[in-house]
C-alpha cells in the first residue's frame, strides 16, 4: 500500500476529480516542449500525488509562464518553491516548483535538475514573493540564481560558513558569533 | 510605645530591607523568542497572574528592567543579541531561564541553536517544562524571591565581593 | 559593535546613534519639498528584541520624518533546522517537532503532518479518528485568531481584548488538557491513529466553550469594531489588493481580505469539510481592518463547525487497520516473538514509509500550512519542506509599509499574524 493507492477522506480523490483535466495538459505540455521537458511522472502509474513535470533549465521560465497564463492550465499560484539534495545523481540539485490554479483548485508540481556550479533562472519575473524562496534556497543548498550576484543569506547568519541542508553537512557543526549582526544601510539606498 | 506594649517601629539589618524590596518588586524583560513566549504570556495573563509576585511591570528596556526571563530557544544568530541585552541590563540583575530550549537546548540539537544560555550569561533558575506549566513558573518566582530574600543569588554575592560564584556553591541552600 | 552602531557609506568612524549630535547623524538627503527639515532622513533598526516585534524578527528603515521609505525585513533568529531534524528522526518522532512550528495552533500541525504521512503510506483511519481531528483543528484555528487579534489589539493600545481573548484560550486548554495532556505542545496525533481517544462527554464540553467562546466574541467585537481609535488605526492601513497577494502567494486570512476566495477546506475538501455547513469570510479592501474582521467572522466559523462535529461524532475505534505504525498490544509484545520483534522494530529503526512525495496542504489559521515530502523509502523522510504561510505574509511586509508611517508597521505586522515558528522552521 503506497501513494499510488490514494485514500478518499486525504486528497485520494483528486485523482478522480482532475484526472482528465490533468491528462489534457500534460499532452499539450508534450506537444509544446518537445524536447525540453525531459520526463513526466502521472499519479497512480509512479510515485506521485500530483503530475510531475520535468524540465530544462533552459525552458523553464517559458514553461512556467506558459503554464500561468494559457487557457486551460492557469496555474497562476505559487504555493510552494524549494529545493532538495539529489546527491551522488548528477546534477545535484533538484528545484521544485508546486503551483496551484485558484479558478480550477489543482494543483501540478515542476522540477529542475541544476548541478552545483551552475546558475538556476529565476521566476522573480512571474512571481515576486520567489525572491526570499531564492535566498533560502542558497541559503541552505548554495544553488546561485540568475540576476543575484549579491545574494545573502536569509535564515543562518551571513557570516555563516556551508549550507545546512546539503547532505554531507553535520547537523552538530555549530559556529558562534562574537556580536549580532549589524544592520547593512546600503540595502535601503535606492536602486 | 501603646497601652498594650505595640510598637509601629521594628528593627531590621538595611539588608534585609532591601533584599525585601527587591524581591517584591522584580520588574521581568520578556525576551520571548518562541513557543514559550506564549506561556509566559499566559503566565502574565489574568488566569495564572504573575503580577501578584510584584512582577508586574513589564519593561522591554533592559536599562529599566531586573528580572531577565529568557522564554524560548535562543540559536547562533540570537546569541550575541541576548548577551548584548544582558550586558545593558544594570545591577542588580537576575536570569530566568524559562523551558527547556533555553535551560539546555531541549529537543534541538542542531547546528543553530546555542544549548542552553548558561553558555552565555549566568543563570538563576532554571524552569524545565516543553514549555512549563504556569506553576511551575510561579514557582521558580517564589525561589527566586526566596533566594533574594536570603542574598544568595549570584547578583547579590557579586555585589558583597565583587566577583562572580561557581554555580556548584550556588546551588547548595542555606541550613 | 554593538546594536546600536551603524556604519554609514563614505563614514570612516561607526556613528553611535544614542550619543552623537542630531545633525551629524542623519544622512545627507535631496531637497524635498515636504520635508519639514533639511536632512530628517534616518535609519532606524527595529530590532530583533522589540516588544512589537512578536518574536524575533527584525526590520530595517529608512524613515523620511515619519514616513517609511524603504525598508528590508530579517528573520532567522528562532532557526531551528527542522527540516534537517526530519532527515535523522524517524517519522515517528518528528511529530513532536511539528507543534512547535505554528505553537497558537500546535493540533493543526500534527494532524497536517500525520495526514501527509499517511498519504505517502496509503493509510486510511476510521470515521472517530477523523472527527475528532476536524474538532482539534478547529479549535486551535479559533484559539489562533484569539491571540492574533489579541496581540494586535495590545500593540494599538486595546488590552481588553488580549485578556478575555486569552482566558477563552484558557478554557481551551484545559479541554485539551482533558484530550492529550499537554496545553501548547500537544504533540496528539500519530500516523494512522491518535495517542488517546478523547474521554467522553468531551464533546458536550467543547460545544459549552464553543457557546462562552461566541458571547466574548460578540462581546468584543462591540469593543473594537465601531472604534473610532480601532478604525482610525487600521481602516486604509496596509492596503495589500488582489494582485499583489498573488503576487506575494498570501493564503489565509490576509488574502481572503483582499478578495482572493481561496479556502482549502472548501475548494479542495479533506476530512469531512464536504459534509459541513460553513461561509468563507471574504472582504474586498485588504487592509489591515478586513483582516481583522475576516478572522472575527473565521471564529464564529469554526465555533459553527465544532457544533456540528460535536454532534456527529460517533463511538468507534480511533487506530487504524494497518499494523505497520502502530506498536501492538503488550500482551502480544510480551507473549510473542512477533510482537517482541515488531515492537523492537517500531522503536528502533521506525517504520519504513514506501517511495514516494506528496504535498499536502491545509487551511491552517494563517493560511496553507503544507508538508512536502519525498521519500526514498527509508524510515526517515528524504526530504521534508514545510510551507509555513508566515514565511510568504512576512515578505509583504516590506511592499506593504512603503510610504506608510512609522506607527503603522506595527498595525500591519499585528495584522499578518506573523509566527516565528513556521517563518523559521
Amino acid at each position: 500500500m503506497n501513494i499510488k493507492q490514494q485514500v478518499v477522506t486525504n486528497f485520494g480523490s483528486e485523482l478522480a476529480r482532475f484526472e482528465a483535466d490533468w491528462r489534457s495538459q500534460v499532452e499539450r505540455i508534450k506537444a509544446r516542449f518537445k524536447e525540453a521537458v525531459e520526463g513526466i511522472s502521472f499519479p497512480g502509474t509512479d510515485f506521485t500525488d500530483v503530475p510531475i513535470v520535468r524540465v530544462k533549465p533552459t525552458s523553464l521560465i517559458e514553461l512556467l509562464s506558459f503554464m500561468k497564463i494559457e487557457a486551460g492550465f492557469d496555474y497562476d499560484f505559487c504555493a510552494d518553491f524549494t529545493a532538495s539534495d539529489e546527491s551522488p545523481r548528477e546534477p545535484r540539485f533538484d528545484i521544485i516548483y508546486n503551483l496551484f490554479s485558484t479558478t480550477r483548485h489543482n494543483r501540478i508540481r515542476v522540477k529542475m535538475g541544476i548541478a552545483e556550479s551552475e546558475e538556476a533562472p529565476s521566476i522573480r519575473s512571474l512571481w515576486a514573493g520567489a525572491d526570499w524562496s531564492e535566498r533560502e534556497i542558497w541559503d541552505m543548498f548554495g544553488v546561485r540564481f540568475e540576476g543575484r550576484p549579491n545574494i545573502r543569506r536569509i535564515l543562518m547568519d551571513n557570516r555563516w560558513k556551508g549550507h545546512p541542508l546539503r547532505k554531507d553537512y553535520s547537523i552538530y557543526s555549530y559556529q558562534i558569533f562574537p556580536n549580532p549582526e549589524p544592520p547593512y544601510p546600503e540595502y535601503l539606498e535606492d536602486e | 510605645m501603646g497601652k498594650d506594649g505595640s510598637t509601629s517601629i521594628f528593627t531590621t539589618k538595611l539588608d534585609v530591607l532591601a533584599n525585601w524590596g527587591r524581591k517584591n518588586a522584580l520588574w521581568p524583560l520578556p525576551f520571548g523568542t518562541s513557543c514559550c513566549g506564549i506561556e509566559m504570556m499566559a503566565t502574565l495573563c489574568s488566569d495564572y497572574d504573575m503580577s501578584r509576585f510584584g512582577a508586574e511591570v513589564v519593561r522591554f528596556s533592559p536599562r529599566q528592567s531586573d528580572l531577565l526571563i529568557c522564554a524560548g530557544i535562543i540559536n547562533s544568530k540570537m546569541a550575541p543579541v541576548l548577551k548584548t541585552i544582558y550586558d545593558q541590563m544594570t545591577e542588580p540583575k537576575w536570569v530566568m531561564s524559562f523551558g527547556a530550549c533555553a535551560s539546555s537546548g531541549g529537543i534541538f540539537n542542531v547546528y543553530s541553536v546555542a544549548q542552553g544560555i548558561d553558555t552565555i550569561i549566568p543563570v538563576d533558575v532554571y524552569v524545565p517544562g516543553c514549555p512549563p506549566a504556569p506553576e511551575g513558573v510561579i514557582h521558580a518566582l517564589m525561589s527566586l524571591q526566596e533566594a533574594i530574600m536570603q542574598g544568595r543569588t549570584r547578583a547579590q554575592i557579586r555585589e558583597k565581593f565583587n566577583q562572580d560564584i561557581s554555580p556548584i556553591n550556588f546551588l547548595k541552600e542555606k541550613q | 559593535m554593538d546594536l546600536r552602531t551603524i556604519n554609514f557609506k563614505n563614514k570612516d568612524v561607526p556613528v553611535d546613534v544614542l550619543t552623537s549630535a542630531p545633525a551629524s547623524v542623519f544622512v545627507k538627503s535631496q531637497h524635498d519639498p515636504d520635508d519639514l527639515w533639511d536632512d530628517s532622513r534616518l535609519i532606524v533598526n527595529i530590532g530583533p528584541t522589540h516588544p512589537a516585534m512578536h518574536g524575533t524578527f527584525r526590520m530595517v528603515a529608512r524613515l523620511n520624518g515619519e514616513t517609511i521609505e524603504k525598508s528590508y525585513c530579517e528573520f532567522g533568529y528562532t532557526h531551528r533546522a527542522k527540516e534537517k531534524l526530519a532527515e535523522t528522526k524517524t517519522y515517528h518522532q518528528f511529530v513532536v517537532y511539528t507543534d512547535r512550528l505554528n505553537y497558537c495552533s500546535a493540533l493543526h500541525n500534527n494532524v497536517t503532518y500525520a495526514m501527509a504521512v499517511e498519504r505517502l503510506m496509503g493509510i486510511e483511519v476510521p470515521e472517530r479518528n477523523i472527527w475528532i481531528r476536524m474538532m482539534c483543528c478547529e479549535i486551535a484555528r479559533v484559539i489562533d485568531h484569539l491571540i492574533c487579534i489579541g496581540i494586535s489589539a495590545v500593540d494599538l493600545g486595546a488590552f481588553s481584548f488580549f485578556l478575555y481573548g486569552f482566558h477563552q484560550r484558557e478554557e481551551a486548554y484545559t479541554l485539551i488538557e482533558k484530550l492529550c495532556g499537554a496545553r501548547l505542545t500537544t504533540s496528539y496525533t500519530r500516523i494512522g491513529g491518535l495517542m488517546h481517544d478523547a474521554p467522553d462527554g468531551w464533546e458536550k464540553e467543547v460545544k459549552a466553550w464553543a457557546k462562552q467562546t461566541r458571547e466574548t466574541i460578540d462581546e468584543m467585537d462591540r469593543l473594537l469594531s465601531g472604534n473610532k481609535i480601532w478604525c482610525k488605526r487600521t481602516i486604509g492601513v496596509g492596503v495589500f489588493n488582489r494582485e499583489q497577494c498573488m503576487e506575494y502567494s498570501f493564503t489565509g486570512p490576509p488574502a481572503r481580505a483582499a478578495g482572493l476566495d481561496i479556502d482549502l477546506r472548501r475548494d479542495t475538501p479533506y476530512m469531512y469539510y464536504s459534509n459541513m455547513e460553513f461561509d468563507v469570510p471574504t472582504r474586498s479592501n485588504g487592509d489591515c481592518f478586513d483582516r481583522y474582521l475576516v478572522r472575527l467572522a473565521e471564529i464564529r466559523e469554526s465555533l459553527r463547525i465544532l457544533e456540528q462535529c460535536a454532534d456527529k461524532i460517533k463511538k468507534g475505534p480511533i487506530w487504524s487497520e494497518d499494523k505497520r505504525t502502530r506498536i501492538p498490544e503488550k500482551e502480544k509484545v510480551y507473549n510473542t516473538m512477533e510482537g517482541m520483534i515488531h515492537h523492537f522494530k517500531f522503536f528502533m529503526n521506525g517504520f519504513q514509509v514506501p517511495e514516494g512525495e506528496a504535498y499536502t496542504a491545509h487551511e491552517g489559521a494563517n493560511g496553507e500550512m503544507g508538508f512536502y515530502i519525498i521519500s526514498k523509502g527509508g524510515s526517515s523522510a528524504h526530504r521534508l519542506k514545510v510551507r509555513g504561510p508566515s514565511f510568504w505574509h512576512y515578505q509583504g511586509l516590506s511592499p506593504m509599509t512603503e510610504g506608510a508611517f512609522l506607527g503603522d508597521v506595527v498595525a500591519n505586522l499585528g495584522s499578518l499574524n506573523v509566527i516565528a515558528g513556521e517563518l523559521d522552521r
